[in-house]
């Protein structure tokens, strides 16, 4: 279903016959505050995902780039400009339970095992829980052996790989992470990054990825879309060709800081 | 064989010595209220001694357990029936805003009213007896119920929340999923709170309206001029609310445990 290669997507290409996976035009987001005062978030934002890419969204806090991984997900609309998922509105990809989804909060239920907090979307879409699938992907974060633990045994970096399996557990056709290691310390983040990049090849699917560690979002993804500003505007798109898999010898290799390097730069540019 | 009972000796006395330096403060209650007695030359009918009331219920448990068994009863089925319909209130107040600007003043005018002032117009609307009683002990235990599951259904995070919306969850599938569960430990607060207090809410009420149980016990050997027995009720109430405030609380923090 997936492509296996990076589709590119240009911004103002002629809209081909199959839709892109994720499409933004022009939205801007307003919240209201008391008082019929407003505060913009994000102004007039283009943004296209191909199917089976990897965008990452990289701003500093507060720029509004979470902001458009809850729109994606149907949980925010647009003020003005739309938002498409598969050519139709979030709410289409959702009533099917077609998105996947994850947090930096782990936001997994205390109550329930490892196992089933990952089958809950089987059970929330009223679907027969299928075990042989609940099994496969606790494989994949590896967590053969936590099955029946409950999220207050595991680690953080645990809680967070069963988070993900559960975003992936229904075979999603888009996965929206949004900071979902912003919690973890810088160790358990990296490595969380690799373990991600692993199962994300297994898997290709396409996936927004909302950060503000660039090293993370260089690291994951097939391009780089850096978010600056109140209100949130699109600075710059960084297509990212280093070769896959990516794994810890890319720490040595020259590209991948010189990228690091120059959208840091970006980021602190945009601070001021 | 051999080195075992002494060890069994020194474990026990070390129970002792816990139990000793955390309840001794009972223990120091009841000899003032001995000390009390003796010291004043007060008549039996004015104060018994303790002995004489510990007496009275350790030789005639038969006199007690039957009126005991009814308050139990009636505290129970109160509290059962409070629980049941504060959630119902909750759940109730959850689906609609409307609703909820009904309930809650409601319920906070029951709350502010003190049983004893509500006991008369009880019994005028249900009748004296078991089911002004019931009814007692449900409003009791209603109120704190009604409260606590109504924020206990709002605790759920709201990444979580998201979570359901992502997932397309239906209102019921959320309710039975994610709010119910979440709400568990904020009901077995209130049942920590609810239980003792109920065990005392039907004994008033049994007292001035009832037909049994403990708090008709009471009225029955106060009418009778046994002082040994009613203070003897007393003394079974007060240890049989503790009871269960110690059995609700030990409900809880499994619950809590659980849950959380």
């Amino acid at each position: 279903m997936a492509t296996t290669g990076i589709s590119e997507s240009p911004p103002a290409a002629p809209a081909p016959p199959a839709p892109a996976a994720l499409e933004l035009r022009g939205v801007t987001k307003e919240f209201s505050l008391r008082r019929s005062r407003t505060v913009t978030a994000l102004e007039s934002v283009d943004l296209t995902v191909g199917h089976g890419e990897f965008v990452a969204l990289l701003g500093p806090s507060g720029c509004g780039k979470s902001t458009v991984l809850r729109m994606v997900a149907g949980l925010e609309e647009p003020t003005y400009g739309e938002v498409l998922v598969e050519g139709g509105a979030p709410a289409h990809l959702v009533r099917r339970h077609r998105l996947g989804i994850a947090f930096q909060e782990h936001a997994l239920l205390p109550w329930a095992s490892a196992y089933d907090n990952i089958a809950l979307p089987f059970r929330v879409a009223g679907r027969p829980v299928d075990a042989a699938r609940v099994t496969e992907l606790l494989e994949l974060v590896g967590l053969e052996g936590f099955a029946d633990a409950r999220p207050r045994q595991l680690s953080g970096g645990m809680r967070q790989r069963v988070a993900i399996a559960r975003a992936l557990v229904l075979d999603p056709e888009v996965l929206l992470l949004d900071e979902p290691f912003g919690a973890l310390d810088a160790v358990t983040r990296r490595r969380m990054n690799f373990e991600l990049a692993r199962i994300w090849a297994d898997q290709r699917i396409t996936t927004l990825l909302v950060t503000h560690d660039v090293d993370e979002a260089v690291l994951l993804a097939d391009r780089v879309v850096v978010l600056t500003g109140r209100p949130g505007t699109v600075r710059h798109v960084e297509e990212i060709t280093l070769p896959r898999p990516r794994d810890r010898a890319l720490a040595r290799n020259a590209e991948f800081h010189d990228i690091v390097d120059r959208l840091t730069a970006l980021l602190d540019e945009g601070a001021e | 064989m051999n080195g075992r009972a002494p060890q069994h000796g020194t474990r026990a006395l070390h129970a002792t010595g816990r139990l000793l330096s955390r309840y001794w403060t009972v223990l120091a209650l009841v000899a003032a209220w001995g000390a009390w007695v003796r010291t004043q030359h007060l008549n039996q009918i004015v104060a018994p001694t303790p002995a004489a009331v510990f007496g009275d219920v350790l030789d005639n448990p038969g006199a007690y357990a039957p009126d005991l068994g009814w308050t139990l009863l009636n505290a129970a089925v109160g509290v059962a029936l409070g629980m049941l319909l504060g959630l119902a209130g909750a759940l109730l107040v959850w689906t609609s805003p409307v609703l909820s600007g009904l309930m809650t003043p409601m319920a906070l005018i029951m709350r502010s009213v003190p049983v004893v002032a509500m006991i008369p117009v009880i019994a005028r609307v249900v009748g004296f007896g078991t089911a002004a009683v019931l009814t007692i002990t449900t409003v009791v235990s209603f109120f704190p119920v009604f409260v606590l599951a109504g924020s206990g259904l709002r605790a759920a995070p709201a990444a979580t929340r998201d979570v359901f919306t992502v997932l397309a969850a239906s209102g019921l599938t959320r309710l039975r999923l994610l709010l119910l569960p979440g709400a568990v430990p904020a009901l077995l607060v209130a049942l920590r709170l609810t239980a003792p207090t109920a065990v005392l809410a039907a004994m008033l009420a049994e007292y001035l309206l009832g037909t049994h149980g403990l708090g008709q016990l009471f009225a029955r050997s106060v009418t009778f001029m046994d002082p040994a027995r009613a203070w003897g009720t007393a003394l079974v109430a007060t240890v049989v609310s503790v009871l269960c405030f110690v059995g609700a609380r030990a409900a809880e923090r499994q619950g809590t445990a659980r849950f959380t």
